[in-house]
């Protein structure tokens, strides 16, 4: 019973991170920096949480959350692809504007008390045969659509970056933008759209915090989420694999700091709230290979 | 041409911005009252409260309000500094982590009255409301210990404050004086806000057997009373009656009448009778209480019950101290 909680809960808390590490993974290998994933996240979070007690429908909340991460990403390719302005700051600018703007909407629409907001959830979707397998059945394969999206997603993208002439353009212009752009690929318009589906793949990864990791919203929900993602990306060495890997690692992580928590030993909670974060920072130690950023990582078309 | 254009639009924003954020004179001797919070108001517990009672203030005694949420000890001081530079007469700051930065500043501006929630320190003109939350969860540990078939209960926190950890102690406090080996393992999940983590931390208890659980994590505490009703074990709420928020699984709510206590500081402001101390807030005072929900009333056996008031009077009466630690 145990065990099983602690599989599950690992799997539900990597998966926001995961998406969110996916979409900013594909992003940052086209040479874009984009800080503003927490702020991406948590509009989604609050679009999906408004649609969804709306229309009563968890799919379509997260089809909202899609659109708003789509929204929010164009919101920062505008001003840093199209307007010349710093990533950095612009993706910070993005965190602080979806936190002041989801808090103040949801106050508008719920009251400036708030109310506890129920939200439906995605409904587990059973793979017909395996989900009856004894243990594995009822924790890997009785989960929700996005979760089993967002697993897809890395061989998918893997594929993409690696073996299709789309991924090895993008590549190329994160690595050197100026051949790129000498060869007449245009470095603008793959970034936009890189970014564009690196935005719906984060608000996705805020919905699956309100629609299935808790069925509600509150200010905030995100609580640094954003942040790990992108430690992720890294951690992952931009490589899908390395992002699956890095972000079950932290999910798994925090999942087993809550179980030791629950067990009342008499050791201070801080040293379990540290864990996730010290397992990362000591599998990139060991582990060898050099870190492989897009050279052009973070700066502008040449 | 384009550099005056950019210069001068850049110009106009500021000007703009600081027009929107700029106080009105302090002149007119309005009763003006300010709260710092340090999470947000719409969350349904201890924010919310304060605020709450920031509208009282405004309504009950014609007082010109404002509040700001505030996340750094820099913007704590800068908030205190903010309301009191702007003749503010009263300044709450919501929370234990706000006693330092009101000392400091209540030195500057002896005309300004400051008041920490949670505080336990005082000055001329800086007062502490201290919230004996312990004694309302010393009750709800009784009712757990009496109810549990497992013998185990579960704490949630979100960040760790003295505090916080006395409501806990005060839980395990009243547990034991009914069941001298229930067991109570507490989790803190090091935020307020996030509520999946707070879901995990509760799954993870009820999985280790727990079939009753306290929050103490303000908006994060949703995500205990989602993992309780998932698992169908009962809740208890805290700051605020929580019975609404999860009707079939919050079985009680330790409450703290922040709105009360709120009013009446200030009345004691704007009658120019204030004195700063620290303002004892316990079972006794009526600020806090344990209030069930009427929904899960039938839940309690007439004896635990009994047992819950012979407690409660016996704080009352200071025949019984809640020990923490």
């Amino acid at each position: 019973m145990v065990l099983e909680s602690f599989l599950a809960a690992g799997l539900l808390l990597a998966t926001p991170i995961l998406l969110a590490a996916l979409g900013e993974l594909l992003v940052e290998r086209t040479g874009v920096l984009n800080i503003g994933v927490e702020g991406t996240m948590l509009a989604g979070a609050f679009a999906a949480a408004l649609a969804a007690s709306a229309s009563g429908d968890a799919g379509l909340g997260a089809l909202a959350a899609v659109g708003m991460g789509v929204a929010v990403a164009a919101l920062f390719a505008g001003a840093t692809l199209f307007l010349g302005a710093d990533q950095i700051i612009a993706g910070a600018a993005i965190n602080l504007l979806a936190l002041g703007a989801t808090g103040t909407l949801y106050r508008a629409l719920l009251g400036g008390t708030g109310a506890p907001l129920l939200l439906p959830s995605l409904p587990p979707l059973p793979v017909p045969l395996l989900a009856d397998l004894p243990f594995v059945g009822r924790i890997f394969f009785s989960q929700n659509a996005v979760v089993y999206l967002a697993i897809v997603v890395v061989p998918i993208l893997a594929a993409l970056l690696s073996r299709t002439g789309l991924g090895l353009r993008l590549r190329a212009i994160g690595d050197h933008p100026a051949a790129a752009s000498s060869l007449g690929y245009s470095v603008r318009a793959h970034r936009f759209w890189a970014t564009l589906v690196g935005g719906a793949l984060g608000g996705l990864g805020g919905a699956t915090l309100t629609l299935a990791a808790t069925n509600t919203f509150v200010e905030g929900i995100t609580a640094g989420r954003g942040f790990v993602a992108l430690a992720v990306v890294v951690f992952g060495r931009w490589s899908p694999w390395g992002a699956l890997a890095g972000a079950l690692l932290f999910g798994l992580a925090s999942a087993l700091q809550f179980q030791l928590q629950a067990a009342a030993l008499s050791i201070p909670y801080q040293a379990f709230l540290m864990l996730p974060y010290v397992l990362t920072l000591l599998v990139l130690v060991v582990s060898r290979g050099s870190a492989s950023a897009p050279r052009a990582l973070g700066t502008r078309e040449s | 041409m384009r550099t005056w254009l950019r210069a001068s639009a850049a110009l106009a924003l500021l000007l703009g911005v600081a027009a929107c954020t700029s106080s009105t004179d302090s002149g007119n001797g309005a009763f003006r009252v300010g709260l710092l919070t340090p999470g947000p108001i719409s969350d349904g517990g201890w924010n919310a409260s304060a605020y709450e009672g920031l509208q009282k203030i405004a309504s009950e005694l014609g007082a010109e309000i404002s509040n700001v949420q505030v996340s750094t000890p820099a913007e704590f001081e800068q908030g205190f500094r903010d309301y009191a530079q702007q003749g503010y007469a009263l300044v709450f700051g919501h929370g234990f982590e706000f006693q330092d930065p009101a000392l400091r500043v209540g030195s500057e501006f002896p005309e300004t009255a400051f008041v920490v929630s949670s505080g336990s320190v005082s000055a001329k003109n800086v007062a502490s409301l201290r919230f004996h939350l312990d004694q309302a969860t010393y009750l709800a540990g009784i009712l757990a210990a009496s109810l549990s078939k497992t013998g185990r209960a579960g704490c949630v926190g979100g960040i760790e404050l003295p505090v916080i950890q006395a409501t806990f102690d005060g839980f395990v406090a009243g547990a034991a004086s009914v069941k001298p080996d229930f067991v109570v393992a507490t989790a803190y999940t090091g935020s307020f806000e996030d509520v999946a983590a707070a879901r995990a931390a509760t799954d993870a208890m009820i999985a280790q057997g727990a079939d009753l659980v306290l929050h103490n994590a303000d908006a994060a505490g949703l995500g205990v009373f989602q993992a309780a009703t998932a698992h169908g074990i009962l809740a208890f709420g805290s700051n605020r009656d929580q019975s609404e928020a999860a009707p079939d699984t919050v079985l009680a709510s330790a409450v703290i009448s922040i709105p009360e206590a709120f009013l009446q500081v200030a009345r004691e402001v704007k009658e120019k009778r204030f004195q700063g101390r620290v303002i004892e807030e316990g079972l006794a005072n009526g600020t806090i209480s344990l209030v069930m929900n009427p929904r899960l009333a039938s839940r309690v056996p007439p004896e635990v019950k009994a047992k819950v008031t012979e407690a409660e009077e016996k704080i009352r009466r200071g025949e019984l101290q809640v020990k923490t630690k």
